[in-house]
């Protein structure tokens, strides 16, 4: 399809654009994108680039020329973006129990003392909770155990894996666990039986074993050390399976506190060293602790955002020396930049994934938008409660008017600065993260802290998509290689 | 006693800060009643807020914290606050109506994909009795309901 030109300024198709240093990053409606030099990026904007040139070949390669312009391959690009909206919840995120061996010093809406039996979950609400699982429309499922600490509640666990394998014999869906778990309550018996069933298993790793202790305290013992030994155990056990070490082993979890951000290379190293391939360098987020607390771990996004910067050049200088780990923030950005697909990470879609993509389960029954949703109500704010899966159906929590607010809210193409934003076809925004910092769904994105991270990551991922080696780019691209876990599949 | 706070313009903002209150007028020309209540009611979980019309278009907000004592700065930052979620709410308002078709069809696709077809425990659920939902347009009226002619009633003047 042809579209008129009237002058030379219509020389452009819908464009959004940044500055950043000496390039502009453009991208059109669809995601497409293009980095110019500013001399390249006023004769794109004027409508005075060359026919026939190499800057208006580029432009035409990637949609952004009026005259040439592909309706129909920006719908399919769209579409593809937004693949996920058809799919319904597909993570579920079962807390087993509040109890908790370890204290940390960023979680306390999350966690109850080991003599808090009261909050583990029964076996009833347990077989109600797999019965509304298994009620989700999407075809891929993946139940998640919290806590608390799982392990805490181990037979709880045990019997939501074997009755969704029951139940799924029927449901059909392709099936999945993982555990989080800080390890420390971990057996040769529960490892053979979490490996037998193929339950995925993660933990948690805060840096090297000074920071881990200190901000996790295992009474009586070091958490670090239990931790270390054994993810090295499990990474062993998959290898006697005969499983390939580059795809399965333990992965782990960070949380950037304010003492983590000067010790970036120390993270990095500790990761490798452990036979860590992602690192996901995650702010502290803003749910479940008290005021008190947030002065310690908390940190102006500005400080977090030069971490990001050090951490992600290190973790780039170890892949060039030969060592494969990649950073998952970057890896989710540069996927729906790179690729044009959509990894459907949850909390970075547009709508978000609250409710039309997870769940979660409490203890008590309660069901909530997600695990955010849940620690804002363990605080004493029940906005994303959605019912409770011994008297309500899937239609009613899933069809919640606060799942239809919070799809509103957090679909972009709604949300003042969003719709300007050059990132937009990449972005996402969550509605729990809004409601707590800035007291509404919506939120606004010039005082989110979220915006600001989401921002700073992809102005540095397009600053090294610009000004990179081949060798950089070849790294950057590989990251957005997913390599499936088969193993991890119900059979 | 009213006073004015650092950075704001008198004639707008004015507080009363041994009251611990603090108020906006508001140019209904510039924001909408809508813009005005969808900010307003973003605060009502920290504040008492109070709407009042002290001449023809111009909406005045007041908001006096629940936990009493905020302070001049307190005061200020309630206010810019309350400033940028009416700019913000009348932006959104804007943008929704331009993207409403985009938005719609993102939206109903999600929850067509997340809630599929009702079984038939929902269907069986279903109150048939309940009352009507409402139909403002007439949609679900036939064309004689819609359009057959009224008779008059008594009291109708006639000319």
């Amino acid at each position: 399809m042809k579209l008129p030109v009237s002058d030379s300024r219509s020389y452009a198709a819908f464009f959004r654009f940044r500055e950043l240093g000496e390039h502009v990053v453009v991208t059109s409606l669809e995601g497409e994108w293009v980095v110019l030099r500013r001399d390249e990026f006023s004769a794109f904007a004027n409508g005075k680039v060359e026919p026939g040139s190499d800057l208006d070949v580029r432009l035409q390669a990637r949609n952004l020329v009026r005259e040439h312009f592909d309706v129909r391959r920006a719908a399919e690009t769209m579409a593809r973006r937004r693949r996920f909206v058809h799919g319904g919840p597909n993570l579920h995120l079962v807390v087993v129990t509040l109890r908790c061996n370890e204290t940390c010093v960023y979680c306390h809406a999350s966690r109850a003392d080991l003599d808090a039996v009261h909050t583990d979950m029964t076996p009833e609400i347990a077989d109600a909770t797999v019965d509304m699982i298994l009620r989700t429309t999407s075809p891929h499922v993946t139940i998640e155990f919290q806590g608390g600490e799982p392990l805490v509640a181990f037979p709880i666990v045990e019997r939501i894996v074997e009755r969704a394998v029951e139940k799924n014999r029927s449901a059909g869906k392709q099936l999945e666990f993982t555990m989080v778990s800080n390890l420390a309550l971990m057996d040769e018996d529960k490892l053979r039986w979490l490996l037998g069933h193929r339950v995925q298993i993660c933990t948690s790793i805060d840096g090297a074993k000074s920071l881990h202790d200190k901000q996790r305290v295992l009474p009586m013992a070091s958490s670090w050390d239990t931790a270390t030994k054994w993810i090295a155990r499990i990474n062993a056990a998959y290898a006697e399976a005969g499983l390939d070490p580059t795809l399965y082993h333990v992965e782990a979890l960070l949380t950037t506190t304010r003492e983590t951000l000067s010790r970036w290379r120390e993270v990095v190293d500790t990761y490798v060293e452990l036979g860590c391939r992602a690192l996901f360098l995650r702010p502290v987020d803003p749910f479940g602790f008290a005021e008190k607390t947030r002065r310690v771990v908390e940190y102006p996004r500005a400080e977090y955002l030069a971490f990001y910067r050090h951490a992600l050049d290190y973790i780039i200088e170890k892949n060039r020396a030969g060592v494969e780990i990649l950073e998952r923030y970057a890896a989710i950005f540069l996927t729906k930049i790179l690729t044009g697909d959509d990894p459907n990470f949850l909390d970075i879609r547009s709508p978000g994934g609250a409710g039309i993509g997870q769940l979660a389960y409490n203890f008590d029954g309660k069901v909530f938008s997600s695990d955010e949703g849940r620690m804002l109500a363990a605080a004493g704010d029940p906005t994303f409660l959605l019912g409770d899966v011994r008297s309500s159906s899937y239609r009613e929590i899933v069809g919640h008017p606060t799942i239809r607010a919070m799809a509103i809210a957090s679909n972009l193409d709604g949300q003042p600065d969003c719709i300007d934003c050059t990132y937009v076809p990449y972005c996402g925004t969550q509605p729990e993260h809004n409601h707590k910092t800035l007291g509404t769904m919506m939120g606004r994105m010039r005082e989110s802290s979220m915006c600001a991270v989401h921002k700073g990551i992809q102005d540095i991922l397009f600053e090294k998509l610009a000004t990179a080696d081949n060798e950089t780019l070849e790294i950057l691209r590989r990251w957005t290689t997913i390599r499936p876990r088969e193993h991890f599949l119900q059979p | 006693m009213s006073e004015s706070l650092f950075g704001m313009p008198p004639a707008n903002v004015d507080a009363d800060i041994a009251e611990g209150r603090v108020a906006l007028t508001v140019d209904t020309s510039l924001h909408s009643l809508d813009a005005i209540y969808a900010a307003a009611y973003a605060f009502i979980g920290r504040c008492y807020v109070l709407l009042e019309r002290p001449a023809p278009e111009r909406v005045r907000v007041v908001l006096a914290p629940k936990p009493s004592g905020a302070d001049g700065d307190a005061l200020r930052a309630l206010i810019g606050e309350f400033a940028n979620e009416l700019l913000s709410a009348t932006w959104r308002r804007e943008i929704t109506r331009s993207n409403r078709a985009l938005i719609e069809a993102v939206t109903m696709q999600a929850f067509a994909g997340a809630l599929g077809s009702p079984s038939l425990d929902d269907l069986e659920a279903f109150q048939f009795g309940d009352e009507p939902f409402e139909d403002p347009l007439g949609i679900a009226q036939s064309w004689e309901e819609k359009y057959r002619k009224k008779p008059r009633t008594p009291e109708e003047p006639t000319e």
